[in-house]
């Protein structure tokens, strides 16, 4: 075999790494791509052989019937009700336990309060299920929204504390002592300090909680089921019971579901990494 | 200037740090430990119907050990889990060293690999479904063309598992992707430039360079995938519901059926306890495996 020239080498190489990165993007983007087509297809297209790779005859039907006859109006309202309370609640609450990690805790407490912060984000959700249904079940709050709002801002609270910990601690305490020796007290040296310099960690970490929130399904299955209280997942996974071969609103139901979210996550992009492994890794 | 502290004000200042952070541990306290404790008391506990909840002692976890459906259901969920963690740690790592280097269009690409990940779980069964559908799918069409017959990938008892395995890895592998390159982007220069000046080839360099430093970002890594995996529920119970058969039910679905569909929320709570503690178990073995061989 003749020996290839480093130039040749590197133009196979980059050849190559094209071709794989082209084959991930294709392997990525095509299921979603046709969900996207198929729910803008009518029902006769839906099942034409050999399936069409773009509708014909575009049609916004299966939008329009999942508003009108499955409710889907009402699953996306509740969503929107549970998973804002959610992490308006958790994102106050988990910021003022964040702010204490940041500034007072010492290295050793630092330790013990970690354990106990990242503790309950390990415990898997199978394992509290039965409980949750028997305890809520017991307060009447079985298919009501505040339910699912207190359970949702319980899990966002340990992610919110750690995630917000690691900006707070990215903003130089001597800023805050500065002004405090100026006579500001810690709270206005919060309001006016803190808060401006965390604002985009805050909103990260808010748009990290409500995706997490709002893609969430075991949870939302055992403790809602009817259109007062029922979130998107939870309507979405039901109409595939009921629509059969319906697939072009099972697919239109999915888009509805996922466009706003995959906005969201785009937005959050830098901060992605250190979201997902809530600041292990940044 | 400083102002001066009264005895109250000292006080206070003590008590800020656990004021703020009072709230935080009473909801996680009422709606994490609490149901955690509860759920042992349940694992006790049998619910006849229309009776008051009986203590039954062990039995329940008696039952478990002997029950060859759960403990089929922890095997499907540990080849679940192995497959599908391994085979994104792989994938995720070829992609974070192809894109790793300075490329056009990176921005357009990262941003296209993190759009699985965004998908709601339930989304994603529903994009999959649509896939594997035996009339109307794109697997069965081009199956139909290579092999002249139809194939219902998810009612076939030996492709439905290895189907759901193939849509974790879809949907996850991204998250691999990120976080190995977050990690790879991160180390220092120094070590490979002076590796390349000795003439090491680059496989060598992966081998004895990238892989020891990027050890805590792998461990991470697989921990947060393999815990996740190991409680997969959402996209199994859009495709198969744990069919055909027993096929892919995996562990978290037989607790749901068990407590939801049968009723058995005691037995259901000690398959969760079970669950619970080796999870537990294994999160340890791992992260001191990890830190053992540093």
């Amino acid at each position: 075999m003749p020996r290839l020239t480093s130039s040749t080498q590197r133009r196979l190489w980059f050849g190559i790494r094209v071709i794989l990165i082209a084959l991930a993007l294709i392997i990525t983007l095509l299921p979603v791509y046709w969900m996207v087509n198929t729910s803008l297809k009518t029902q006769v297209e839906v099942f034409t052989s050999p399936p069409t790779l773009w509708p014909e005859n575009p049609t916004l039907s299966n939008y329009i019937n999942l508003f009108v006859r499955r409710h889907l109006g009402a699953y996306l309202l509740n969503s929107v009700i549970i998973v804002g309370s959610a992490v308006v609640l958790s994102l106050i609450i988990g910021s003022l336990a964040a702010y204490s990690l940041a500034r007072f805790a010492k290295a050793g407490l630092q330790d013990k309060v970690n354990f106990w912060v990242l503790a309950p984000r390990m415990i898997p959700p199978v394992a509290l299920v039965v409980p949750m249904f028997l305890i809520l079940q017991q307060l009447g709050l079985i298919n009501r929204k505040l339910g699912l709002i207190l359970v949702y801002t319980a899990f966002n609270l340990p992610f919110v504390a750690l995630m917000m910990r690691s900006f707070f601690q990215e903003i130089p305490v001597d800023l805050e002592e500065a002004a405090m020796v100026d006579g500001a007290s810690r709270l206005r040296s919060i309001r006016e300090i803190v808060l401006p310099l965390a604002s985009p960690g805050l909103v990260a970490t808010s748009i990290f909680s409500l995706i997490v929130t709002f893609n969430e399904f075991f949870f939302a299955l055992i403790l809602t089921s009817t259109p007062v209280a029922a979130t998107l997942p939870v309507g979405t996974a039901a109409l595939i019971g009921k629509t059969q071969t319906l697939y072009g609103e099972m697919a239109a139901a999915g888009v509805v579901a996922a466009v706003p979210l995959v906005i969201f996550a785009l937005l959050v992009q830098r901060h992605l990494v250190r979201g997902l492994t809530m600041g292990a890794v940044k | 200037m400083a102002r001066t502290r009264g005895l109250e004000g000292d006080r206070r200042r003590k008590a800020l740090p656990w004021l703020l952070l009072a709230p935080t541990a009473l909801f996680v306290g009422a709606l994490t430990i609490l149901p955690l404790g509860y759920s042992v008391v349940t694992s006790f506990r049998e619910f006849p119907l229309g009776q008051a909840p009986a203590f039954v002692g062990l039995q329940n976890y008696r039952n478990l050990i002997g029950d060859a459906n759960f403990l089929s259901s922890l095997e499907t969920t540990l080849v679940f889990t192995i497959a599908a963690t391994g085979l994104e740690f792989v994938l995720g790592l070829g992609l974070a060293l192809l894109l790793k280097q300075e490329f056009s269009f990176q921005g357009i690409i990262r941003s296209s690999l993190i759009i699985p990940m965004a998908i709601a779980p339930v989304v994603v069964g529903i994009i999959w479904r649509l896939l594997y559908n035996a009339d109307v799918g794109l697997f069965s069409f081009a199956a139909q063309a290579l092999t002249g017959h139809s194939v219902s990938v998810l009612s076939s008892t030996t492709m439905a598992l290895p189907a759901l395995i193939l849509v974790d890895v879809w949907e996850w592998t991204p998250f691999m992707f990120l976080l190995l390159l977050a990690g790879i982007q991160s180390l220092p220069h120094e070590p490979f430039e002076a590796a390349r000046v000795d003439g090491a080839s680059a496989w060598n360099i992966f081998l004895h360079l990238t892989m020891p430093m990027l050890r805590p970002v792998i461990v991470v890594a697989l921990l947060i995938r393999a815990l996740d995996a190991f409680t997969v529920f959402d996209q199994v119970f859009v495709l198969t519901q744990g069919g055909p058969g027993t096929a892919t039910e995996v562990a978290t679905l037989m607790v749901y059926k068990t407590a939801f569909r049968f009723s058995q929320f005691g037995y259901a709570a000690s398959m969760a306890v079970a669950l619970l503690v080796l999870v537990m178990f294994f999160s340890a073995a791992i992260t001191r495996a990890f830190r053992a061989s540093v």
